[in-house]
């Protein structure tokens, strides 16, 4: 392996993330294409591929822009040519110049990557170095929705429903859901829903 | 999670739509493509409607936003929706007519603010997201506040709890209804009727007390000893007790009577009197008279005749000694004075008579002389002087000029002097002529005067008989006054003798008859008291002792009758006032259970208002406790967090990130800060001053899938109405990406709307299906040759990759 410690630390988090790592070089409309790493997505992201640019150290002309520049364009022309629906996303791993990104941001998604605090293994050093690298990449990872099952039970999701659900039993339910109705068309609404129910109560047959 | 899905929809003439299109929804992600105005939000928001039944970013713009609903133009339209694997039913139609909008079917109300909230995101709210991150502070009312609290249904709350402040005060409570003060002024009068009946009420009570104590007190009296209860009065009245002992009381009264008029009949009995000795006292008046006649009888008689015959029209007999002898003694001393009185005028009109010829005699000579002298002076004397004295005007010589004589040949001196001497000798004869005239006239009358006397003294003078009568009858009168004077003292013994006789008869004879009538009034008296039970009295005992005894028994009997009947009358009276007072109790009671009935309405309604009231101070309450939970929840770290990583995949090379503040104090209304922080930590100034147009673009857009994706879904999908203005081509790259992570990591459902031809066209190809099962529906809205919309649906399946070809 010759890849270098950020580029190595890129592939597991991708690779944690269910991207699975492509052999490299590899065809596309017959022409050989040979890049630092190259991942695809599993699922709904299977469309993915993800090549990463290693300009700090890498090889195959990773370091000269416009070898990176011309490889991508002929990549992306290859995939047109066959009628692929890969989405390319490149990833600048290390220092790289904003006219690169500029020059690539049309045919495909760019993400830019300088440096990342790693252990020699490619792990983050710890878990602000981890989110920052995940920050770097997102776009790449699925959604972490912190899912709590038990914090939010779905029937609850409308205000009124809770408010309800809220309040004791025994409360006058004509007022309930003229308040509630009221609710939608604003404040004096809600008073004057209020006040036509109190109308009602006040109507001495209203007992019988 | 069964997974909800969108299946189709038919929309005809609704809004911008023209006419019938169909379009296929049941794809995971569905992109709509249309030039402005070709019908893309209207296709959007119909499907809103069709679920929910309004269209909430139409309603905030104008309430009446229904009537507008249908295109302008049309008849009818219609919105017809189908679904899958929700719940409840999956089919939705609305019909849409001028008259407005009806939803034949729609999304409970909970699933159905979802939708609205956290699925559907209009272009309208966009434009307002925009808004609210540029022109953000922390006031409550800022765009930011309402927007965040609109979309957390917040707003909602708001309402209701603004909506019930008039709950927190009794005041203003009263005013949220115009029929609490008037129910309440009624419930006070009410108050006060029934205050005043009960007022009413004891004071007939106590009336009615005081009338039945009364009765008791005479109905005692009148020997009854079970007491008067109130149940008893009705038929008080003919009870027998209260019958009249009028006819007893009227035999007592006339008893009574009957013994006072024996009592006066008794009278003059209590003298000690006996029968005998009235007689002896009269039989020695009587002797007494006897006596005196013996001595002056025959005197007495001589007079009698005597002034009989003096006095014939004396009328009184001598019997009636007193009054006679006055009277006798009064007019014989009169005609006495009278006859005396003639003569005396008889004896001085003789005298008179002479004396008056002769003074008629010289006065009648007098006369002649003074016709004597008269006629001695000529009649004309005065108008001859008067016509001397004027021609002596025109005498200046001894000429006369009358006859032109000269005077001085008669040597009597001066002619002038001649006629003034004659003027004043015919002058002195005129007055006296008048003098003698007055002197004939007086002496005139006085001869008549004379003759007058003469003729009166004729016509009285007496014929020398009845003159010689009169002086005889004077001389009988004064010896019958000198014979009255010498027997006055025996005719005064003799009345006395006879008062003292005519007394002791009649004392006599009172007694006899009194005599005679006791027997009769004892007996009386003995029938009197058997008939009103007393034992019959002593006969011995004086009569007036026996009236006295029976008085004091009938007046006993008689205040015990006149007690009962006073008894009785009180017993009516108080009757009659009891039953006034029960009359007027039962009013009070009727009054009180009617006004009564009326106040218990009127309490009920008033604690069913009260009961509302506390309802709604607890409503009030929970809308506090529930907003700050949902405040707490939905601003919690997790969808700050999940805000971050959505906006930092659109904008990775942004170093501030947004996020809320969360607010320490959740009770009160929402005032969320919206704060930057730099992703190596420490905070940021406002998204406004610290981000750019695009990425605060994003950070709305991002907000939005933020809190749709912080909670479970009720419904998986999310529809966007052209969401990617104002964005530049790296940001709508990274959006894709998003939308397509949604779609295929998360299972939404999404429906993309984009005016932008090579947007849609690269969207197209970044959300292509990626697996077996994914699908892509794109949905072209152009207007046809009739300006009609018609919609060109095209399918994509998912291919196989075969692009990329590797070495080994």
């Amino acid at each position: 392996m010759t890849q270098s410690l950020l580029v190595r630390g890129l592939v597991r988090r991708l690779e944690e993330a269910h991207y699975t790592s492509l052999s490299t070089p590899f065809k596309a409309a017959s022409v050989e294409f040979d890049f630092t790493a190259a991942l695809t997505g599993t699922g709904g992201r299977s469309l993915d591929l993800i090549l990463i640019v290693d300009t700090a150290t890498g090889d195959h002309g990773d370091r000269d822009a416009a070898s990176v520049r011309q490889r991508i364009h002929a990549l992306s022309r290859a995939l047109d040519v066959t009628q692929s629906r890969y989405l390319l996303t490149v990833i600048l791993a290390g220092a790289s110049l904003s006219s690169l990104v500029d020059a690539l941001s049309p045919i495909c998604r760019v993400l830019s990557i300088e440096d990342a605090a790693l252990e020699p293994d490619g792990t983050p050093s710890s878990a602000a170095a981890r989110e920052a690298l995940d920050d770097q990449i997102r776009l790449l990872l699925p959604l972490d929705l912190q899912q709590d099952a038990a914090a939010e039970p779905s029937v609850l999701a409308d205000p009124i429903a809770e408010l309800l659900a809220a309040l004791p039993d025994g409360l006058d339910q004509d007022l309930l859901s003229g308040l509630a109705a009221a609710s939608v068309r604003g404040e004096a609404a809600v008073t004057r829903a209020l006040g036509k129910r109190v109308g009602e109560v006040l109507d001495l047959k209203a007992g019988a | 999670m069964t997974e909800a899905m969108l299946h189709a929809l038919d929309i005809t003439n609704f809004r911008s739509i023209r006419g019938s299109v169909h379009a296929p929804l049941d794809a995971k992600v569905v992109l709509v493509h249309g030039e402005n105005g070709a019908g893309k939000t209207s296709l959007l928001s119909s499907i809103e409607l069709a679920l929910t039944g309004r269209v909430i970013s139409l309603e905030r713009a104008d309430p009446a936003y229904a009537d507008q609903l249908l295109l302008r133009g049309a008849k009818n339209g219609r919105i017809a929706l189908q679904t899958s694997g929700l719940a409840g039913a999956n089919t939705f139609e609305t019909l849409l007519s001028p008259g407005g909008v009806a939803s034949q079917n729609v999304l409970p109300p909970g699933p159905a603010s979802f939708f609205s909230e956290r699925c559907y995101l209009p272009q309208a709210l966009l434009g307002q997201l925009l808004q609210i991150y540029q022109d953000s502070d922390s006031s409550p009312d800022s765009p930011l506040a309402r927007f965040v609290t609109e979309l957390l249904g917040l707003d909602r709350l708001d309402a209701i709890e603004t909506g019930l402040l008039p709950v927190a005060d009794l005041r203003n409570f009263r005013k949220s209804s115009t029929a609490y003060a008037p129910l309440e002024s009624e419930k006070q009068r009410l108050d006060r009727l029934i205050a005043d009946h009960q007022q009413a009420r004891s004071v007939a009570e106590r009336a009615l007390t005081a009338a039945l104590t009364e009765i008791n007190a005479a109905w005692k009296i009148l020997g009854q000893s079970d007491p008067i209860v109130e149940a008893d009065l009705p038929t008080l009245s003919e009870h027998t007790a209260l019958a009249t002992d009028d006819v007893a009381a009227a035999q007592l009264v006339d008893q009574r009577r009957s013994l006072d008029s024996l009592r006066r009949g008794l009278a003059g009995e209590a003298g000690g009197t006996t029968e005998a000795g009235l007689a002896g006292a009269h039989r020695v008046a009587a002797d007494a008279l006897s006596q005196w006649t013996a001595e002056h009888g025959t005197a007495f008689e001589a007079l009698s005749a005597r002034v009989a015959k003096l006095l014939p029209t004396l009328s009184i007999p001598p019997s009636d000694t007193r009054a006679w002898h006055d009277a006798a003694m009064a007019q014989i001393a009169a005609a006495g004075r009278e006859a005396t009185a003639l003569t005396r005028q008889a004896e001085a009109d003789a005298a008179r008579k002479i004396a008056l010829a002769a003074e008629l005699e010289v006065e009648r000579k007098n006369l002649v002389t003074i016709d004597t002298e008269i006629a001695l002076i000529s009649d004309n004397a005065g108008s001859l002087a008067e016509l001397l004295a004027e021609i002596s005007a025109h005498i200046d010589s001894d000429i006369c000029p009358v006859c032109d004589r000269n005077f001085a040949e008669k040597q009597d001196g001066a002619l002038i002097d001649h006629v003034h001497a004659k003027v004043t000798r015919l002058s002195g004869s005129a007055e006296r002529l008048l003098a003698l005239g007055r002197n004939r006239s007086t002496q005139q009358e006085q001869i008549d005067r004379l003759v007058r006397e003469q003729t009166t003294l004729s016509a009285r003078e007496l014929e020398p008989e009845a003159a010689a009568d009169l002086a005889r009858r004077a001389a009988d009168l004064d010896a019958a006054a000198a014979e009255l004077a010498r027997l006055a003292a025996p005719i005064a013994t003799r009345i006395g003798l006879l008062a003292d006789e005519t007394a002791a008869r009649r004392a006599l004879n009172e007694h006899q008859a009194l005599s005679q009538s006791r027997a009769a009034t004892a007996e009386t008296l003995s029938a009197m008291a058997v008939a009103i039970e007393l034992s019959p009295p002593d006969p011995l005992k004086p009569v007036a002792d026996m009236i006295g005894e029976l008085e004091a028994a009938i007046d006993q009997k008689l205040a015990v009758v006149r007690g009962r009947d006073q008894a009785r009358r009180t017993i009516r009276d108080s009757l009659a006032q009891a039953n006034m007072q029960l009359g007027r109790r039962r009013d009070a009671d009727a009054a009180l259970a009617r006004d009564r009935a009326t106040q218990r309405l009127h309490d009920a309604a008033l604690k069913r208002a009260g009961r509302i009231r506390s309802d709604g101070q607890t409503i009030k309450g929970a809308v506090e406790a529930v907003r700050a939970q949902i405040i707490s929840r939905a601003f919690n770290d997790r969808l700050n967090r999940l805000w971050r990583d959505l906006f930092i995949r659109l904008a990775p090379t942004e170093p501030f990130v947004p996020a809320f503040q969360i607010p320490s104090d959740v009770t009160h209304k929402l005032k969320p800060k919206l704060v930057t922080r730099h992703r190596a930590g420490g905070a940021g100034g406002t998204p406004g001053a610290m981000l750019s147009a695009g990425n605060l673009n994003t950070a709305a857009l991002t907000l939005f899938v933020a809190l749709h994706m912080t909670v479970t879904p009720q419904l998986p999908w999310l529809i966007l109405d052209d969401p990617v203005q104002s964005m530049d081509d790296v940001h709508i790259a990274h959006f894709a990406s998003l939308l397509r992570t949604l779609a295929k990591e998360h299972g939404r459902q999404v429906i993309v709307a984009v005016h932008d031809r090579q947007l849609f066209e690269y969207l197209r190809l970044e959300l292509s299906p990626a697996y077996a099962n994914d699908s892509l529906l794109t949905l072209e809205l152009i207007r046809n040759a009739t300006r009609d919309t018609e919609l060109l649906p095209k399918r994509f399946q998912h291919k196989t990759e075969t692009a990329l070809r590797f070495a080994a």
